[in-house]
Order: structure tokens, then sequence, then C-alpha cells
């Protein structure tokens, strides 16, 4: 038994030295050598069995089940055998192929050990125990060492005696020892050989007590027999070809480096911005071509064409180009370079066709008003008003009048004596040594006037000029019409605050659409042949509330001429000039008058008809008018007398430049004539009630303050004069003296501000701002009790 | 008819460089590349750039607060100047005017 357990399953092929292979053979020195071969070999089978443990464990289970049958006998000096028991002895039937590595592992320390005493030449027990002896990964290691160590060990082991230490493990090893015993013996006895011996610990790594069995009991015989059995097996392992030992290796595949080269990949990278208004521009349909750009390959292929479409893509909206769809490529660069200009180039016409567009013309004329407002925001704050653009689409912010309006209001409450402080003047190169006619207020838009320019004269005429001056344009007019003749009177319809009725020297009438940038007029009356024959003097446009026939309802304009006609003007359709309807008949006029029948009677009548130079109608009973005459009678007529006056006043000693009813009181007017006199009159008395003089002067113009009751200004050649019955009847508050060499020709009252307008023969229409220290409001009582006042 | 308008634009845009204090005039197109200008090139560009990116701001933000309006003027007032600017979907026009000259 102690054959068997020193017996040794595996060549330790541990560390080393004592590492052997062999499960060879039996004897002799060839046998070594051949076991030497074959140790070698299967050593380095074992070797190769250590790195291929999982597959070898079953070759590794039948290694151990190889034994050398040869044991290892170990004789101490005493020849007792101490041969150390093994501490394992393995049932290789029941050993699991896993076990092997578990018991590999402790094959190893147990092997170590051994072999390290071995390897000093102890004297050890051979660490049996198959397991222990199993090839370990360091085998390989071994394998060299342990050739080497075989020899040495072969050496060793041919030493005679018994007491040198056996070779741990291997039985083989041992059969050879004993045979080599002889011939060494002499020769090593003479050496001196120290043997220490020590003990390890006792591991107990496994124990499986051995079953005994009695002999007289039943399976005694089947013991014996498994016994017997089982040692022929272990004899039969040797040789036997069924226990081959192979080895195994798996085959790792070799890796083999494979290159894949693809295209770049081009990757987009697409943005959207969703604001709100970009979602409601799309859900409202205007979005609807530029929101979702097209992909980039259509971009691609407009790359030329990209310039020639800034036309047809000028419409697309710029605000939703910008807004989002960034497109940055990770592509080629010529890519990237058309996709920056992308966005923005696909959108953005032509130069010319921006610089040369309506809208750009547009936003010219407001960039201009702007910076205009702000050269005369201080003016233009004086003037009081907050301008209204004519433009439908008025969105214009109030200037800040607040402040300057304290400003004005604190120098104004400062009494100071009435004066007139001029603001502007409305000037360009246009109207420069034009005189000016007329001026009139729209009445739907306060802010605008119309200035006419035309001589009075005869003599020199020029062509005539409307402009269209606007408070927000102080430097240029909005509208400029020229006319064939010179332009004597003026007037903006009520009912359509666009038409624009122009009178002429030439007799002809015109109306103007104001609203659009059109130069001609709507209508002309100068191919009619009822048109008139003389210089229009006045036109005004007058609401027909009691209409002879339903068609006349609305407006009509009205116009006085010196041919002695009042023309009433209706426009049935837009274009033609129509009907007019003549207050007087050519036959039997009604501005036949007296003197002028007087003449027929006695003289020969160079004219019938008296030239008409102003007329007004009554503010409030559109039937009764005033007009004056050239002889210098004031006739107050009906609309629906053709043929007679209501009323004469005979005062003026010269022509009558200008009637006008005062807007407060509804019985008073005033007239001015060129006899140097303005006369102040009340309907129902034939009396001027006062007459006020201006030193030597026609007066060409008069008009009553739409403010103040009391107050009416006075324009002669030389000076403009306010009167203020309020103050004095005698005298006109405030007197202002015209430019050198300039006559002033006409005057005007602005109905929201304080201020008048003075038109000169130089073209200049000037802006006063009339400070006359009076509460506001009417006063009419006032007026009445100076008249009573001057009456009495 | 076109040749009146161009002549109108022409003089117009005369008229407002003649005006007091008028230091500027740019026109810049949708992109923000300068058209015509009436300052020298590097101010032109200056200007074109910032007032470009300031207007796209305004116009969003006017939108996002209400997306049927839009932007029709912009003013911007400063110590020494005032920046008026009229945009439009195709341009901007922008004024610079020193009020106080």
């Amino acid at each position: 038994m102690t054959q068997k357990t020193a017996r040794s399953k595996k060549p330790s092929s541990k560390v080393a030295p004592s590492s052997r292979a062999t499960n060879v053979s039996t004897s002799g020195f060839l046998r070594v050598s051949h076991s030497r071969t074959h140790s070698r070999s299967i050593n380095a089978s074992m070797s190769r069995r250590s790195f291929s443990l999982a597959g070898d464990g079953r070759v590794l289970e039948k290694a151990p089940m190889q034994p050398a049958r040869a044991t290892v006998k170990v004789f101490d000096e005493n020849g007792t055998d101490v041969t150390p028991q093994p501490l394992y002895r393995p049932d290789p039937a029941a050993v699991p192929p896993r076990q092997s590595k578990i018991l590999m592992a402790q094959d190893v320390s147990g092997a170590t050990f051994s072999d390290f005493f071995s390897s000093a030449f102890h004297t050890t027990y051979a660490s049996f125990g198959g397991p222990f002896t199993r090839s370990l990964f360091e085998s390989s290691i071994v394998s060299k060492s342990s050739q080497s160590t075989m020899e040495s060990l072969n050496e060793e082991i041919e030493e005679p005696s018994s007491k040198r230490e056996g070779i741990i493990s291997l039985s083989d090893v041992q059969v050879r020892r004993e045979e080599v015993k002889e011939p060494t013996t002499e020769d090593v006895l003479n050496k001196k050989v120290d043997i220490h011996l020590t003990e390890t610990e006792t591991l107990c790594l496994l124990d499986i007590p051995a079953t005994s069995v009695s002999v007289e009991s039943e399976e005694a015989e089947i013991v014996k027999q498994r016994n017997a059995a089982y040692t022929e097996l272990c004899k039969n392992r040797m040789g036997n070809d069924k226990y081959v030992e192979r080895a195994m290796q798996t085959f790792n595949g070799a890796p083999k480096a494979k290159e894949v080269q693809t295209k770049s990949i081009t990757k987009v990278d697409a943005a959207i911005t969703a604001t709100n208004w970009d979602i409601y521009d799309t859900l409202s349909g205007t979005g609807v071509e530029g929101v979702v750009r097209e992909p980039p390959e259509t971009e691609e292929s407009n790359l030329l064409d990209i310039m020639s479409n800034h036309s047809q893509e000028s419409s697309r909206n710029l605000e939703r180009s910008m807004s989002f769809l960034s497109h940055t490529p990770s592509s080629s660069s010529s890519r990237t370079e058309m996709e920056v200009f992308l966005v923005p180039v696909e959108d953005a016409p032509a130069p010319e066709v921006i610089l040369y567009s309506e809208k750009f013309q547009q936003d010219l004329l407001v960039m201009e008003k702007v910076v205009l407002q702000n050269i005369f925001q201080p003016k233009l704050a004086a003037y009081r008003q907050l301008p209204i653009l004519k433009d439908p689409d008025s969105t214009q912010k109030p200037k800040d009048t607040g402040k300057t309006e304290k400003q004005i209001q604190k120098t104004e409450d400062i009494p100071s004596s009435p004066a007139l402080e001029p603001l502007w003047s409305f000037t360009c190169e246009l109207t420069v040594g034009r005189n000016v006619s007329s001026m009139t207020w729209n009445k739907m838009n306060p802010d605008l006037l119309a200035v006419g320019y035309g001589h009075f004269d005869f003599e020199d005429q020029k062509s005539g000029l409307v402009c269209c001056w606007s408070l927000k344009n102080l430097k240029w007019p909005d509208r400029i019409f020229h006319c064939e003749s010179a332009v004597t009177a003026l007037d903006f319809s009520g009912h359509n605050g666009c038409l624009l009725a122009v009178g002429m020297h030439n007799g002809s009438i015109a109306t103007y659409n104001v609203q659009s940038k059109e130069k001609t007029p709507i209508t002309d009356s100068s191919e009619y042949p009822h048109k008139h024959t003389g210089p229009v003097w006045q036109v005004k446009w007058v609401s027909q509330e009691r209409a002879h026939s339903e068609e006349e309802k609305g407006e009509a304009l009205v116009s006085v001429s010196a041919d002695g006609r009042i023309c009433k003007w209706v426009l049935k359709k837009d274009l033609d000039c129509v009907d007019l309807m003549k207050l007087k008949r050519t036959k039997s006029e009604r501005t036949r008058r007296q003197l002028g029948e007087r003449e027929r009677r006695s003289e020969l009548v160079i004219w019938r008809e008296v030239p008409g130079l102003c007329f007004d109608f009554h503010p409030e009973d559109s039937n009764i008018y005033l007009t004056g005459t050239e002889e210098g009678f004031i006739h107050k007529c009906s609309c629906s007398y053709n043929e007679q006056y209501l009323e004469t006043y005979k005062e003026h000693k010269g022509p009558v430049y200008q009637i006008t009813w005062s807007p407060f009181s509804p019985d008073v007017f005033l007239s001015c004539s060129s006899d140097w006199t303005i006369q102040l009159w009340r309907q129902d008395l034939l009396e001027p009630v006062l007459v006020f003089t201006s030193p030597c002067m026609a007066v060409f113009d008069v008009a009553w303050s739409p403010k103040w009751a009391t107050v009416f200004g006075v324009v002669t050649e030389k000076r403009l004069e306010i009167w203020d019955l309020g103050a004095s009847i005698l005298d006109p508050t405030i007197v202002q003296d015209a430019r050198p060499g300039v006559k002033l020709t006409s005057l005007q009252f602005a109905s929201e501000s304080d201020c008048i307008l003075l038109g000169d023969s130089d073209g200049q229409v000037g802006v006063y701002q009339l400070n006359l220290n009076l509460g506001e409001g009417t006063q009419v009582n006032k007026t009445e009790n100076t008249q009573m006042k001057c009456y009495t | 008819m076109q040749s009146d308008l161009i002549a109108e634009v022409e003089e117009t845009l005369k008229r407002i460089q003649s005006q007091k204090g008028v230091q500027g005039i740019i026109i810049i197109n949708a992109e923000g590349i300068p058209i015509k200008s009436t300052l020298d090139n590097s101010s032109t560009v200056q200007y074109a750039g910032l007032l470009h990116q300031l207007v796209m701001k305004t116009r969003s933000t006017v939108r996002d607060l209400d997306p049927q309006n839009d932007l029709t003027f912009l003013r911007v007032r400063s110590k020494k100047n005032e920046i008026m600017i009229a945009p439009d979907k195709d341009y901007f026009l922008i004024v610079i005017q020193n009020p106080s000259d």
C-alpha cells in the first residue's frame, strides 16, 4: 500500500527539479532514457497539459490514472521505511473533470513543497497524490528545468542506496531509481550528504476514509474484485492504447484586421426655431411657400440660378428665413459655402428693385417726415397739434408735446402783449417766386393744407401750381399739381376729403384726388362748353341739404368767376364734369345789377355781367349766400331764386374781395374791399355795423378766427392785422409787417391751433402763432355786445 | 413711370440728406448687405450688421407678442444722435440724425 501510496500519479511538473513526467516504463537506463524522452514527451505533454487545462480535464484525469506503479520508497538511515503516506488516494472513476482544476491547484501547493524539498536533495516524502503532481501552469517552465532535473535526478537515482531520497511522485522514477541504484552506490557512498528533515504541517485536503469491508461479508468478494480490477487497471494504464494522453489545443481564430471604408456620411443638422409669429404665419398660410425649406439638393442645383431667381423669390418672407432652418451640413466645403448663403440669398432682390420700388419711396417719405419732425419738433409742438398721418395706416406716436407745451404755456402765462410768433414757413424751391393766391385746409385732415399759386394779374401768367403741404413735412409738399394756368381758388371737399377743387385763371375748374399720386385732375372743366370764361375767383364745396332733386344730395361745387356767373357744378359721374346748374341765367343773370341796368338803359353796355369776386354760403342755411362783386355790392342771394337778390348791401366803394360769415354769430359777416375798409355787417341791417379802415391799402383778405368770436385777421398788401373787437374796435391788436419786397396776399386761420397762415407773393406761407392771451371759447355775447354798442 | 419713380427716389434721398443734422443714410438689403450709403465703408458695414440684428430681434419681439402685429418703424434715441430705421421685408432704410445740431 505504501507503494501504492507512494505511487505518484503525476510527474509533478511543478517547480522544478523534481518534475518529471514519466509514467513510463519500468526498467533500466535505456528505459530511463527512454523514459526520459518519454518523460520529456510526457513532460511536454504535461506541460501542454498545463496550458490547456479545461480541455484536458479528462486527459489530465487520465494522467493521474496512469500512474507509474512503481512506488517510491524512502528509507532512512535505519532502513525504516519512512515513505510518507499519500495524502490523497484518488478514485479515478469518481473524480469529475472539474475537480481536476481545483485539485491541481492543490497539487501545486503540494507539489511545491515536495518539489522544493526534493530539489534540495532532501529526502522527502513523495508528495503523492496524483493531484498534487498534476501538471500545472508552470510546467512549461518546469519542463526545461525538469529535463535537467530529470537528468540530475536520474543521476541521483542511479545512486544505489535506497537511502537516497526518492524523487517525489513518480513511480516511474522510483522504478528507475531502483534499477540504477547499484552502479552508483560505490561512488556516491563516499560523499557526505547533509540531510535535513523537516516536517510540514499536515494538510488534510481530502479525507476519504477507506472503507473496510469485512472479509466475511457479502460484499467482500465484490470489493476484492473491484480492488483487483482497479489494480489491473492501473497497471494497464501505462501502455494501454485506451489511455492515451492527448493534448488539445483550441484554435484561436487568427485575428485578421479588416478595413472597411465608407463614403463619409453626410449629416445635416436641421434646426428650427418656432416662434409665436412663425407658427401664426404658417397657420395663416402666408408662410406656405417658405416655411419648410426645400432640402439641400434643390438648393444645390440652384446654385447658379440663385441670383437669377431673386425677383421671383422676393416675395418670400425674409423673417421666415431668418428665424429658422439653419442647415449645417457636415460635408464638403463647397456645399457648406452654398448653405451659408442659402437662407438669406434666396430672398434678396436686386438692389435696383429695392431702391426703386413703391414701398421704398413711401418709406423714404416717411423717413423724411420723421427727420423733419426731429428738426422742427419744438415748432410743431408749438403748433400744438398731434399730427395724424393722412395715410390710412397711421401708427404715429404723438410727439412729446407735453414737455414743450408746458414750456410754452409757461411763457404764455406771463402776461405779454399779444404777439405773433413766427414758427416756420412752407416754402420750397418750386414755390419760390410764385404768388400765393389761395389756401385752404383739408376738412378731414386738419394737417393738410392746400396752397394755390398763381398770379392775380393778367399780365404775367405762369402756369399754376397747387401744393399740398402737410404739417409733417415742412420742407417739401406732399403733393404737387401743375396746372395750366394760374390757380386762383381752392377748396377741399367736405364730404370727400380727398377731393380738391381748383379754380384757375382761365376759367377752368379741376378737381384732384389728393390721395392718389396722380398728377392729373379727376375732372377738368376745360373742355366743357359752359365753363367759366373768366378767372374763377372762388370755389366752394357746398353741401346740399335741400336738394332740388334726389340726385343733388351731397355736395356741390359752386364757383364764381369773372364772367358773372355763379355756377353750381354737380359731379354725377366721377369722370365727367357734369351739368352745371347756373344760378344766373344767360339772359337775365342775377349779377345784372342796377348799375348794369342803368348802364344798359343809358349807355352801351359793355358787360352785362358783373364779375363776382367772392361768395360765402351761410353756415347754417346752405340756401343763402352772399356774394361780392366788383362793383362793391354785396348781394344776398338764395339758391331758390335765380334771378333776384334777396338783399343788396351797398357800402363798399371798390371791389369786394372777400366776404365771410362769422362762425360764431349767425347774422354777422365781414367784408373787405379795395377801398381800404373792412366792414362788419349784420344780416338784417343794410348798413355796416362797424367799419374798420386800414391805412391806405387795399384789403385783400379777411378771415374770422375760428376760435375767438371777436378776432379776425386782415391782410393788406403790406401788413397783417389782427383785430380783436373785444379789445379795440379802432385799432388792430396786432400788426405785422410783411417782409420787404413781398406782398401779402392771403390769410388762413388754423382750425385746431392758434396759428395763422400767411401767404405772400414770394411763394411763402408763413405760419405764425397767435398769442392773444384770450380765453378759450366763443365770446358771442361779447360780439353782440360790441355790436350793440356800436350800433347804438 | 419707372424713370419718374427713380427720379423721385433720388430726389427724396437728396432732400433727406440735406436736412439739418442728418449724418448719414444707409440702405441695406434683406441679408444686411448695404446697398447704398452716404457714410464711409467701415461705418456702413458696422451699422448694417448691428442694426440688422436689432431689427430682427425687435420684429421678432413685436410679432411674438401678437402675431398679427408687425414692426413698422424703429427709432433709437441716444445721447448723441438718433437712429431711425424703416424696416421692410426686403430692405432696411436707416437714417442717422443728430437733431440738436
